[in-house]
């Protein structure tokens, strides 16, 4: 039997820019080798700039991204404001580590800026709640080997949203044309300090 | 608890061990007869219009020790004396070392019975279909190796060819190999084919002009080469120490060799 | 003093170097032995411990893992045969290669398609062009399509349980048979008919194909139909893509229609025929 991580495939990448980040992820959802949905995104906004994206097991992604709906929300009603991506961060390797003898099959990353201090924040985590801070940039996925490829031959430090936005994207497309269980299309979010783009990213479709 | 200490966490548990990912998996061995180690390694070749590049590193691993950091993945084929001279075909391979010095033998014996016998250099398409069949012949009993053959084609384009352990080829623009093959290739398919990258000057839609390859020139492909085995050198730890790089062109073979990292 | 003379007069070197017997045996040794000699492992059931070894399907972790994946088709209709195949090679969920040719050319006359080990079907298909080459010279006339695939048929039954893996079809046009398209697998399985798909998108393309076909067919609707089957499977399936290579087979031999991306080809087929409805073009 194949590795719960694997069944329905899907890739997830975040990035480092100047004063601002990029967190991508492909749209497929799969069985095995049948493809049932074009149209999953892995990406979900928990406030104004702070996002998670989730591969692995289907199911997961789903209850795990609403698990954390009801929790930003609770936080929220509480605290009276957004939460910070280092919270938020927090808050997912607890969470997952909660479950640390039956795990959640998913390999989320966070991306995000900190409103207070500006500064650009991405992580990412293995199924029990690791963090794994990184100032460069993030993968996941069943296409994770390909991107950590694509992301360390080109990305460089410092690039403007634009380019961001080009590099996130080239990294990601190149890494899922070579994974049969990634791709048909992409969503690239480019988060600035103010402002949030939101692009649909036209890959193959085979 | 059984079930909680046999659980291992898939696809995240290492694999670099073939020996150490059968203890782990904790079932009996079906086969006491394994006589593969993963030696890992990568490798990569480059064509271009009047040259090829082939590239692999030096590091030998088993498991997660280092071997040597000096066992070199390419072989010049046929030529003369024990320093090959004049020769220009170049077998690389990754995998089973000790499979691929096997290999590498037997096909340079090939090449130079076959100068011998017919006062000629064999064709790179000769070599490489011999290549794929001395593979073949080991179909029930694989060479774990994958090969990548390189040398200069009868109208004196660059040829590259590629095989899978059992000798299935194909001749390509480029093609990379080895442990850090899933890290390298998606980067030329990118640089390389330039695979999605597409005209700014075009329209939207369908009116999008895919950029077309060209042949690039050796300085360009020596650059990619290295900034690939640069980057695979970051992420994959069974890749380092040293990076050589033989350039075929008409008039013969040039090695370079330049240190990697060593972590 | 004659022998005296006879014996001093030899050339010096005469003895040395290679002898007749050396001569053959060095030829013999250069010489492909192409077939039916293989090195086989030291172990009481060699098809067992191949299996251990390659077989990425019961365990995803072995150490050697063999191209598999593919759709392809081969339909008889009116005009001929026509014969297409995606591009894709795969190694478990790796992309190996993209461009892989899986329609053999045997000879100017015959294709062989590609499904299963792609070296099991490169190496027998050239083993069969060889044979049918044999059978021109031996017999002064064309192999037909009937005895060419008995001959591969026979051959992979040969090494039945060995671990073979190919399904192959064999299409050609002789004037005695017609139009000929046979199904060869290596289980032993040789069937002729009309329309066939094989490999892991073989269903998505039958779906297509099915709808659509009819013996009476245009050459250029049925080259139309060809190509879509294989762009619907490459699109479901995983392990199918990369480029649709398709051929018509005739009765003056095969015709080669390109080698087409099928990443421009699908989106035409969206946008401009309205089909793919399911794939999203806009950002919600």
């Amino acid at each position: 039997m194949s590795s719960p991580f694997a069944i329905n495939g899907g890739a997830c990448v975040a990035m480092v820019g100047k004063d601002c980040v990029a967190i991508a992820c492909d749209l497929r959802l799969g069985l095995q080798a049948l493809t049932v949905s074009n149209d999953f995104p892995k990406i979900f906004p928990f406030g104004s700039s702070t996002y998670l994206g989730l591969t692995g097991l289907a199911t997961d992604v789903a209850t795990v991204s609403e698990l954390f709906r009801f929790k930003v929300n609770m936080y929220r009603l509480r605290e009276e404001r957004d939460i910070g991506p280092q919270t938020f961060a927090n808050l997912v390797s607890s969470s997952l580590y909660e479950r640390r003898f039956g795990p959640w099959f998913v390999s989320p990353v966070v991306a995000g800026i900190n409103e207070k201090t500006g500064k650009p924040f991405i992580c990412g985590f293995d199924s029990i709640g690791c963090i794994d801070f990184a100032k460069d940039f993030i993968v996941s996925g069943t296409a994770s080997d390909q991107l950590f490829g694509t992301c360390e031959g080109l990305w460089e430090p410092d690039l403007e949203p634009e380019d961001l936005f080009e590099t996130i994207s080239q990294a990601l497309l190149n890494a899922v044309d070579r994974d049969a269980l990634s791709g048909w299309g992409a969503h690239v979010y480019i988060i600035e300090k103010d402002k949030v783009t939101k692009r649909l990213l036209k890959g193959r479709q085979d | 608890m059984a079930s909680i200490s046999s659980f291992a966490m898939p696809s995240e548990a290492p694999t670099y061990s073939f020996a150490a990912a059968q203890s782990a998996s904790g079932q009996p061995r079906q086969h006491g007869f394994y006589p593969y180690t993963d030696n890992g390694g990568s490798t990569l070749g480059i064509s271009g219009d009047s040259f090829t590049i082939l590239a692999g590193d030096t590091r030998s691993t088993s498991g997660y020790n280092i071997n040597t950091r000096y066992a070199p993945k390419l072989f010049k084929l046929g030529g003369s004396g024990p320093n090959h001279e004049g020769s220009k075909i170049v077998l690389s391979v990754v995998g089973f070392a000790a499979d691929g010095n096997a290999l590498q033998e037997r096909l340079d014996t090939i090449v130079k019975m076959y100068k011998y016998q017919h006062g000629k250099d064999i064709s790179v398409h000769a070599c490489a279909q011999r290549l794929s069949h001395i593979l073949y012949n080991k179909r029930f009993f694989p060479y774990y190796v994958h090969a990548i053959l390189g040398g200069i084609d009868e109208e004196g384009k660059g040829a590259l060819y590629s095989y899978d352990p059992v000798g299935s080829y194909e001749r390509e623009q480029c093609r990379a190999a080895g442990a850090a093959a899933s890290l390298i290739m998606p980067f030329l398919d990118n640089q390389v084919n330039l695979k999605n990258q597409y005209d700014p000057n075009s329209g939207p839609g369908l009116e999008k002009v895919q950029r077309v390859p060209k042949p690039l020139d050796r300085t360009t492909v020596e650059e990619i080469v290295r900034d690939a085995f640069t980057s695979a050198v970051e992420r994959h730890i069974e890749v380092g120490d040293g990076l050589q790089m033989m350039i075929i062109t008409k008039d013969g073979i040039e090695e370079v060799y330049t240190p990697l990292k060593q972590d | 003093m004659d022998a005296l003379v006879s014996r001093y007069s030899r050339p010096a070197f005469q003895n040395e170097g290679y002898s007749k017997e050396d001569q053959q045996q060095a030829l013999q040794d250069v010489a492909p032995p192409l077939s039916l000699n293989f090195a086989l492992p030291p172990v009481a059931s060699a098809a067992s411990w191949l299996r251990a070894m390659t077989d990425d399907h019961s365990n995803p972790n072995v150490p050697i893992k063999i191209a598999h994946g593919t759709t392809t088709l081969a339909f008889r209709f009116k005009g001929g045969i026509i014969v297409a195949t995606d591009s894709r090679a795969t190694a478990g969920n790796w992309i190996a290669s993209q461009t892989v040719k899986k329609v053999i050319e045997i000879n100017p006359m015959l294709l062989g398609t590609m499904a299963g080990g792609a070296a099991d079907c490169q190496y027998w298909l050239a083993y069969l062009g060889m044979q049918c080459r044999l059978h021109e010279l031996r017999q002064k006339r064309r192999i037909s399509v009937a005895a060419a695939s008995k001959i591969l048929a026979n051959l992979v039954y040969s090494y039945k349980g060995m671990g073979l893996s190919m399904g192959t079809m064999c299409a050609g046009v002789t004037p005695t048979e017609g139009p000929a398209l046979y199904y060869i697998d290596s289980d032993g399985t040789r069937l002729a008919g009309n329309l066939f798909c094989v490999g892991s998108g073989q269903t998505f393309a039958y779906g297509v194909l099915d709808a659509e076909y009819k013996y009476e067919l245009e050459d250029e609707e049925a080259l139309e139909l060809g190509r879509r089957s294989i762009l619907a499977a490459t699109h479901r399936d995983a392990y199918s893509g990369g480029y649709i290579n398709l051929y018509h087979v005739k009765e003056s031999g095969w015709v080669k229609h390109g080698f087409t991306d099928t990443n421009p080809v699908f989106w035409e087929t969206k946008l401009k025929k309205g089909e793919f409805s399911n794939v999203t073009a806009n950002l919600d």
